[in-house]
């Protein structure tokens, strides 16, 4: 089952797709060129690898999915914020910052030590 | 705008293609040729196919494919092992075969609701008398009219008796049933004749003369099922009656063999005679009506008749019961045990497949090795396992289900008179509950071996080859069998205990010679009750002329016949004898002609037989003079009936007779008076003795009947010993079908002891074999295995028989001369279990101890 898998990683993809989709309605081509674009290839995730993780947003309801056209005229799956992703990816951000600080504060505090 | 199509697995080949052709037309873009960036964009989506199976687990879409996929290998790997599918197919369907069989009973019989609209409304309403012993009376047409009119919660209520009368409009008399009917009769039913009409209102209220509506049966059988039969007249000697009506074949009521149904003629002045005992009584509840709101309802309707006329309903009560449970009678309980019994050996059946697939889990260890190191999870494997099973289970189910059909007969002609049993078909209901067998039985026998199966990790397993694997203790197949073997020795227990009963009533003396002895009615109405002497005269001309007949020796007739149980215990009071207060004396009531106690063989202990001309004078058994004439002698004092009735004289015992169960033969002899009268109804039972075998005599016998009585038919032709064996039927069917159960359930757990010492026996190979080599005795090797099987049946045997000791409490009542904890059998079914045991164990025990050591020891 893919929830074996590492949860951090999973939870940190599932945060970013959300956050890219909150700017409008985005295929998953468009998605998977946001993350290398904004990450600098620092998350190296294979692209395929993002479809399973788009899924499952869907089926959770925090997704919602389109067909409509791409720029150059071909049918694509164009993926949108619903209502419920929108307070989802709120409590994620929210959730994020707080153990990004959490684990920014204890690296601080180890360095500290390290320096007596 | 091109679009997929609408299923699932088009667009994700659409929306993963797409995300491709994009990744390449941007390498493409970048200078990269074609097929490189092709080649570059497939590596940086990552395996497509991958994705695809998680995005079908993530759909849940999987779970179809997964089951039909799972079939497949299910189906490849039974037909891959022929003989191991064939076994458990085989015993499921035996197991669930019977299973379903006596649950297709139960259905019919106990579930279902009566065969009529509605059928949960039909009441049963009888009234008895607070005195004497509470029987059920015949109720007067004019009560039904009173109860109809002034109760509150019933649509309608009706009643209806039935009589044997010969119809001769053909060349010879036939004896066809006729059921007169009460008013609002088909109405109550909610049947509407097939064809022609039923009976009008004024019709049933006595206008338009006698008419009649007829079953199916006897349409067909007269008519030929011609639609010209309505119209056409049935004749019952100077009686005829113009058929109206032909009922659709499903209805039989009151039973299978009433053949047309007649009003009865309401305005007639009998009608208003309120103490008449005619009709037994049926209503249809209106709907939502509670049967506590009925019974109170009809109470209170019969206290204001008592009100109303004291003399005669004072003293009655009423008595409102489904038709359901009137019908089904406590034939309820056999079938219920059955139903245990079968259930036990649909068990045994499972844990002995269960030990099977325990055995090859050893087996397919390393296949399911693979298969989870190959990414398959613990759940699908034991998904796959469990189809495997479930195929097999299902492929038993349908076998079950043609046993089942094949046995529905069975009951029909095993038990004919057990109530409903024509009901009993083959049924979509029943296909459900094999299928629903199937699932539990795959569950069953296949979840332990599954999870164990899935159990071992991966390494040990692929560590281990399977020979070298350490042979454990096996105490899972080891508790099976014991578990089968407990099993069995309580379906056993019950079989016995059933067996020995019914010996003992075999070998039961009645007090009555019933071999020889030919019984037969001759058609009657009861309207010729009314002349009393003209009927006596008639019956005893018909006495005189079976006794005529060369080959017999002697002919009598009885109100009941000897030996059922009659249901006719009243109260008396001796004339000339002080009255005890406190004792009443309770007796049963038998009406005899001259002749019966020699016709019947028994003996005369004192007095006189019956005298010719016999109204007036009774006989009493020993019981009887025993019980309430203790140190008086019987002879010259007069019986009465209490309360005394104008239609039963007072008579006077001229004779003492011996002691005869003519209440039933596993009754002991109750308290019995014999009154001398050879018509106590139109319709008697006639008793022939022969002097060769009495089905011989039958053509005789009916030719003479003929000869006196033109217009009459004989019927019911048949040795009285069939009567008392059909007695017995419901005590034979439950006892002949626990046998056979409890046959196979030991059967099955010899089986399952033989597979099991076999395994173990044959993944020990190798710790014999270097026993052998160091010297054992091939003698010490053979014990040692007997010793553990025997080990393990004599705890099972020990738990059966507790459990037995337990469950054979239910079969209370139904055992005629031994009780439920009988030693002797229960010593019995201990030893016969522990010998097969032993039986079965010795093979694969010899079989050991022949092992060839060297060979043995090469073989790693």
């Amino acid at each position: 089952m893919p929830n074996e898998k590492s949860d951090l990683l999973q939870g940190t993809l599932d945060m970013l797709i959300l956050k890219i989709v909150e700017l409008g309605p985005v295929h998953g081509y468009g998605i998977a060129q946001r993350i290398e674009q904004i990450s600098n290839d620092v998350l190296q995730v294979q692209q395929g690898s993002l479809y399973p993780a788009l899924h499952r947003l869907e089926k959770r309801g925090w997704l919602k999915a389109e067909w409509g056209e791409s720029d150059n005229g071909r049918t694509a799956k164009f993926y949108s914020l619903s209502a419920k992703g929108r307070k989802q990816l709120a409590d994620e951000v929210s959730n994020w910052n707080r153990l990004a600080g959490a684990v920014a504060e204890i690296l601080r505090t180890r360095s500290a030590e390290a320096q007596l | 705008m091109k679009r997929p199509k609408p299923d699932f697995e088009s667009q994700l080949d659409y929306e993963l293609k797409f995300h491709i052709d994009k990744l390449t037309e941007e390498k493409i873009a970048a200078g990269i040729p074609p097929d490189e960036a092709r080649r570059q964009a497939v590596l940086k989506f990552g395996g497509v196919e991958q994705f695809k199976e998680e995005l079908r687990d993530v759909r849940g879409s999987r779970f179809l494919e997964t089951l039909l996929s799972n079939l497949r290998g299910a189906v490849r790997v039974a037909c891959k092992r022929p003989s191991l599918s064939l076994t458990i197919i085989a015993t499921l369907a035996l197991g669930i075969g019977a299973n379903t069989a006596v649950f297709s009973a139960i259905d019919a019989i106990l579930l279902r609701p009566m065969p009529f609209p509605n059928g949960d409304q039909l009441m049963q309403i009888t009234q008895y008398s607070s005195k004497g012993k509470g029987g059920a009376i015949p109720a007067a047409p004019a009560r039904v009219e009173d109860w109809n009119r002034m109760n509150s919660t019933f649509q309608a209520i009706t009643g209806y008796y039935t009589q044997d009368v010969a119809e001769t409009s053909g060349i010879l008399p036939e004896k066809i049933t006729q059921a007169w009917v009460a008013p609002r009769f088909f109405e109550v039913w909610g049947v509407a004749p097939a064809l022609g009409r039923s009976f009008l209102q004024e019709e049933e209220r006595g206008g338009g003369g006698s008419l009649a509506v007829i079953s199916d049966h006897l349409w067909r059988r007269r008519f030929g099922a011609s639609p010209d039969a309505v119209g056409r007249i049935l004749r019952n000697g100077a009686e005829s009656f113009r058929i109206v009506g032909v009922m659709p074949a499903s209805f039989l009521f009151p039973n299978r063999d009433v053949e047309f149904w007649t009003p009865v003629p309401l305005n007639a002045p009998v009608m208003r005679t309120r103490n008449a005992n005619w009709y037994t009584i049926f209503g249809r509840l209106k709907p939502g009506v509670t049967l506590a709101q009925a019974r109170s309802d009809i109470a209170v309707v019969q206290s204001q008749l008592g009100k109303q006329y004291p003399q005669t309903d004072a003293d009655l009560h009423t008595r409102v019961e489904s038709l359901k449970k009137v019908t089904v009678g406590d034939s309820g309980r056999s079938l219920w045990i059955l139903f245990g019994a079968v259930t036990m050996l649909l068990l045994i059946a499972c844990t002995n497949i269960a030990a099977l697939l325990l055995a090859r889990t050893t087996e397919r260890q390393r296949e399911i090795a693979i298969r989870s190191s190959l990414g398959a999870s613990r759940g699908s494997i034991l998904a796959q396992l469990l189809t495997e099973i479930f195929v097999l289970a299902l492929a038993g189910a349908a076998a079950a289900l043609a046993v089942a059909a094949g046995t529905s007969h069975l009951f029909q002609t095993m038990a004919r008179n057990l109530p409903r049993v024509d009901e009993i078909a083959p049924n979509a209901r029943l296909v459900l509950y094999t299928v629903a067998c199937a699932a539990v039985t795959t569950l069953l026998c296949g979840l332990f071996p599954a999870i164990r199966a899935t159990r071992h990790t991966l390494n040990e397993s692929l560590a281990h080859g399977g020979r070298t694997q350490v042979a454990g203790r096996n105490p899972l197949q080891w508790a099976l069998s014991g578990l089968q073997v407990a099993l069995a020795v309580i379906l056993l227990a019950g079989a016995g205990l059933l067996l020995r009963s019914f010996d003992s009533l075999a070998h039961v003396s009645p007090g009555f010679e019933s071999a020889h002895v030919l019984t037969l009615r001759i058609s009657a109405s009861w309207a010729e009750s009314v002349d009393f002497n003209r009927t006596r005269q008639r019956i005893n001309r018909d006495i005189e002329a079976l006794g005529s007949i060369p080959g017999v020796e002697g002919a009598a007739t009885s109100g009941t016949l000897p030996g059922l149980p009659s249901g006719t215990t009243s109260e008396l009071a001796i004339v000339d004898a002080p009255v005890e207060p406190g004792r009443k004396i309770m007796a049963a009531s038998h009406n005899v002609s001259p002749g019966y106690f020699a016709a019947m063989r028994i003996p005369l202990l004192a007095g006189r037989d019956c005298p010719e001309q016999p109204m007036g004078a009774a006989l009493v058994n020993r019981n009887f003079a025993d019980a309430y004439m203790a140190g008086r002698l019987p002879m010259g004092n007069h019986l009465q009936f209490v309360p005394a009735s104008p239609y039963l004289m007072p008579g006077e015992i001229r004779g003492v007779v011996s002691n005869a169960r003519e209440e039933g033969i596993e009754q002991d002899p109750v308290p019995i008076v014999y009154w001398c009268n050879s018509a106590p109804t139109p319709m008697p039972v006639f008793l022939v003795r022969t002097r060769g075998e009495p089905m011989a005599m039958a053509e005789a016998v009916r030719r003479k009947i003929h000869q006196v009585e033109p217009a009459r038919s004989v019927y019911e032709v048949m040795p009285l010993e069939q009567h008392l064996s059909d007695a017995l039927a419901e005590n034979r069917l439950r006892t002949e079908l626990l046998t056979f159960f409890a046959l196979t359930a030991v059967s099955l757990a010899c089986i399952g002891l033989y597979g099991t010492l076999s395994y173990v026996v044959s993944i020990r190979r190798r710790e014999v074999g270097l026993r052998l080599a160091m010297g054992a005795a091939r003698r010490q090797i053979v014990l040692q295995f007997l010793r553990e099987a025997l080990r393990v049946s004599l705890f099972g045997c020990a738990a059966g028989l507790i459990l037995a000791a337990l469950f054979t409490r239910v079969l209370n009542g139904m055992l005629y001369g031994v009780s439920s904890l009988d030693a002797l059998t229960f010593g019995g079914v201990a030893i016969l279990m522990l010998l097969t045991a032993a039986l079965s164990a010795w093979m694969p025990a010899m079989r050991a101890a022949q092992l060839e050591p060297m060979q043995v020891l090469r073989e790693e």
